[in-house]
């Protein structure tokens, strides 16, 4: 049966994309259980999860301001990363009981730094945070994934040790990987639901989704997840008649204005390749008997679709950019980048000389990650939507 | 295969190598003719060494040669191991901004134009579009996956757009033991990688001698570097700017080793007379980061105007054990790896800031530093978290103030010559 328009603006699951923290990291933290805050995909979520503790995704939702995290990164640096590192400085992420970063990229790998002599060591902080670093390899091969099976492996074995965890188990891994996979499924059914031709749901309305996954329990994620596919498959079509299907393409977007502006400016986002979107949940863990469950849970991490850090697989994101355009019926591609971000920008320079002799409308735009430019970036759009 | 004989066609093949080396000629004969015999001797016996370098690779392109590209961090001895025409991505670009009016700025403005982001490192951007524009023509590049996201980003360009074979070598992000035999195997590999796209076998015996004389060349940097400390500093500001180009273009040459046995006869002499280049030195400055390689002459200019000498920059203070090329070919290639990951910007971006801070402390107190000057240059992204903490640091632990100027590198357009020379001044009467 299809029902008229539902709403999700007051949805309870989707309102958490608007602020850090949230009631379900309050009842996880009340259980005694730890949380602890990553910033990027590459990092082994499912093990985290086995060890009963609570991977959150660090975001800087709604903060408009940087002059704390100003005073620590010059102004050529990722203004994404100085909105979270100036969140933390004021207290926001105090509740993480860890903090685990990767090399993921110049701006981000950073924090470890900053985090541990500015936020964590800051007057009147008293709590213990324990900090973590994995090395991910910049490219794709045998050898490479060889180094961060061990990384990975030397990681649990931290985890068990600072959170005096007895054993992260088989079997606790198993499970863990059945949730997440789970989940990922679940993200690739509402997705289906966005990309068809009479869509169910909006970008803006998918990142939110997105957003609020990665700041809670998967397993309550899930349910979540179930009850807003149901939803969603009886609302009634969205009218995207007078609207031209767009793939949002590049730096982490963690904040609905920007989508907003791209789907209230005559845009409807069709599809994206984003963090917060399908690179996070197109690849599962395999199932295979024959290797343990977290060197599954690596070759996964490794081997999925990559984000321009790794350095020689600009080729599967192409295909990967091909795929989607054909999947979604996509009409154009904004490219975007938060501005200093090196690896999207000059992914997108490629993909936009390559996408041309493709004959597919391309915009590469750059943009702050708070909106200060909003009516030159939303003047780039629109122009850019007409000639579609 | 690459054995072509036609050498017109062959020397168009590194165009920009031929532009460097006249603007090199031309700079050189302004020295010897203008300046006093004993005036600026590391300008004037650096480029003497450079032409010939110069002269020879070109010569080696002539003949039909490969050209192989290299990162600036990809030890450029390593590659006699072939015979090729070895040309240094990163350096070209800013020997040309450094020599020629005007720099290379058209080639960054055709990369702009091409869609490649304004912050990205003019070190490669002006090879970049030099290559765009047809002006090199590679046969194959190679680089590691370090120091930052620049050399990550930007070189795929070379292979999706100008579908030139990129050997890559992944660097461990972590100083220690395993990453040490991890980047060796990757050497390795990469090297016998490279050898295949050139069609040629490496030639390990002719490698090791070029090690070798990398080795010499090391020990007389340490001496030079230990009769640094010294009051007034024995070496003139330039020297810096000068033996970093040298450092990364004409290393496992013997011109290389000859330009810094010249040098050092020179610094001792100095050191035993006292003498400063600039007359008398008022300010002892540290760079632990970059010089302004778009316009090298501001170091000149803080010698003599100022009394400002600069002690070392970035380039200057990375050393490494000499490699062991008595053992077998592991043993060397461990070596080559510590060496690698040992190497400026990439020793400092493979490990946490911290060593990089007790660096910093330590040299202040060991060369009687009175200041610091850090230059944050718009690439550098994997520095941009640390001048706040080495400016609290180096308050803190030695007393010493750290003037902060944003830059980019190779290119004057955004932070100029005047404005670096008004920003040091004033920074200088805060602490005279």
């Amino acid at each position: 049966m299809r029902c008229s328009f539902i709403s999700l603006n007051n949805d309870p699951y989707l309102s958490i994309s608007y602020s850090i923290k949230n009631s379900y990291i309050d009842e996880w933290q009340k259980k005694g259980k730890k949380v602890v805050g990553f910033y990027c995909t590459y990092i082994p979520e499912e093990l985290l999860y086995a060890a009963d503790l609570l991977p959150f995704r660090i975001r800087a939702t709604g903060n408009k301001d940087t002059d704390l995290g100003d005073i620590y990164m010059v102004r050529f640096t990722c203004s994404f990363v100085r909105a979270t590192l100036d969140m933390a400085l004021r207290g926001k992420y105090d509740f993480l009981d860890g903090f685990l970063i990767c090399n993921s990229c110049d701006h981000s790998r950073r924090m470890f730094e900053l985090f541990d002599l500015k936020v964590f060591n800051r007057e009147n902080f008293k709590k213990k945070v324990h900090r973590f670093y994995l090395a991910l390899p910049h490219v794709i091969t045998d050898e490479g994934f060889e180094w961060y099976k061990k990384e990975v492996e030397e990681f649990k074995e931290e985890l068990e040790l600072k959170f005096e965890i007895s054993e992260i188990t088989n079997d606790k891994l198993k499970r863990s990987i059945e949730i997440h996979n789970e989940n990922r499924s679940l993200l690739r059914e509402i997705h289906k639901l966005r990309i068809q031709n009479n869509p169910k749901l909006t970008g803006s309305e998918a990142l939110q989704i997105s957003m609020a996954n990665s700041s809670i329990p998967k397993n309550i994620a899930n349910s979540e997840l179930k009850r807003l596919k149901s939803l969603l498959t009886k609302r009634e079509d969205i009218d995207i008649s007078n609207k031209k299907r767009i793939l949002l393409v590049g730096s982490v977007v963690d904040n609905i204005e920007f989508t907003e502006l791209i789907e209230n400016s005559g845009g409807f986002l069709a599809s994206d390749v984003l963090c917060f979107g399908t690179r996070n949940f197109m690849d599962d863990v395999e199932f295979e008997t024959n290797k343990s469950p977290l060197e599954r849970i690596t070759k996964r991490l490794y081997y999925r679709l990559s984000c321009p850090r790794m350095m020689d697989d600009h080729q599967r994101r192409l295909d990967f950019v091909k795929e989607e355009i054909k999947r979604a019926n996509i009409e154009g591609v904004i490219l975007q980048r938060i501005n200093n971000c090196d690896l999207h920008g000059c992914d997108n320079m490629l993909f936009s000389h390559e996408l041309k002799e493709m004959e597919i409308p391309v915009l590469n735009i750059d943009r702050e990650f708070y909106q200060a430019d909003t009516t030159r970036l939303q003047t780039r759009i629109e122009a850019f939507l007409e000639m579609l | 295969m690459f054995q072509l004989y036609n050498k017109n066609v062959n020397q168009n093949r590194i165009i920009p190598y031929r532009i460097l080396l006249n603007a090199t000629s031309a700079t050189k004969e302004l020295v010897e003719q203008i300046l006093p015999k004993n005036g600026v001797p590391s300008m004037r016996i650096g480029l003497q060494e450079l032409e010939l370098v110069l002269k020879s690779t070109i010569k080696k392109a002539e003949e039909g040669l490969p050209i192989v590209g290299y990162h600036f961090s990809f030890p450029a001895e390593y590659l006699q191991c072939f015979d090729c025409v070895p040309v240094c991505v990163e350096g070209t670009s800013y020997f040309l901004a450094a020599f020629l009016e005007g720099g290379s700025e058209k080639y960054y403005d055709l990369m702009h134009n091409y869609g490649h982001p304004f912050h990205t490192c003019t070190s490669q951007k002006g090879t970049m579009g030099m290559t765009l524009d047809d002006l090199f023509k590679f046969d194959s590049l190679i680089t590691p996956t370090a120091p930052c996201d620049c050399t990550i980003a930007s070189y795929p360009f070379f292979k999706h757009e100008k579908e030139i074979p990129l050997v890559l070598l992944d660097m461990p992000y972590s100083r220690e033991e395993k990453s040490y035999e991890y980047y060796a195997n990757q050497l390795k590999e990469g090297l016998i990688k490279l050898g295949k796209i050139i069609g040629q076998e490496p030639d390990f015996s002719r490698l090791k001698k070029a090690i070798e004389l990398e080795n010499q060349v090391n020990n007389l940097k340490l001496e030079i570097f230990e009769l640094i400390k010294t009051t007034p500093s024995p070496i003139s500001n330039i020297y810096n700017a000068i033996s970093a180009g040298l450092s990364i273009f004409i290393s496992g040459t013997p011109e290389n080793l000859s330009y810094y046995e010249k040098m050092l006869e020179i610094i001792k002499r100095r050191y035993k007379t006292k003498e400063h280049h600039g007359g008398e030195e008022k300010i002892r400055s540290i760079w632990p980061y970059m010089i302004t390689f778009f316009s090298i002459d501001l170091m000149e200019w803080l010698d003599r105007e100022l009394g400002f000498s600069v002690l070392f920059d970035i380039f200057n203070y990375n050393f490494y054990d000499p490699i062991n090329t008595k053992s077998d070919l592991e043993t060397i290639f461990y070596g080559m790896s510590k060496k690698s990951m040992g190497l400026p910007m990439v020793r400092q971006s493979t490990e946490f800031f911290g060593p990089f801070i007790e660096y910093c402390i330590k040299f202040a107190k060991d060369f009687s530093a009175d200041c610091f000057v850090y230059t944050q240059s718009i690439a550098c992204k994997q520095f941009g978290s640390v001048p706040q903490l080495l400016r609290e640091a180096l308050r803190d632990e030695v007393g010493i103030p750290m003037l902060l100027i944003e830059f980019d590198a190779g290119d004057a357009r955004m932070t100029s010559l005047k404005s670096f020379k008004e920003k040091i001044s004033m920074f200088t009467q805060t602490i005279s």
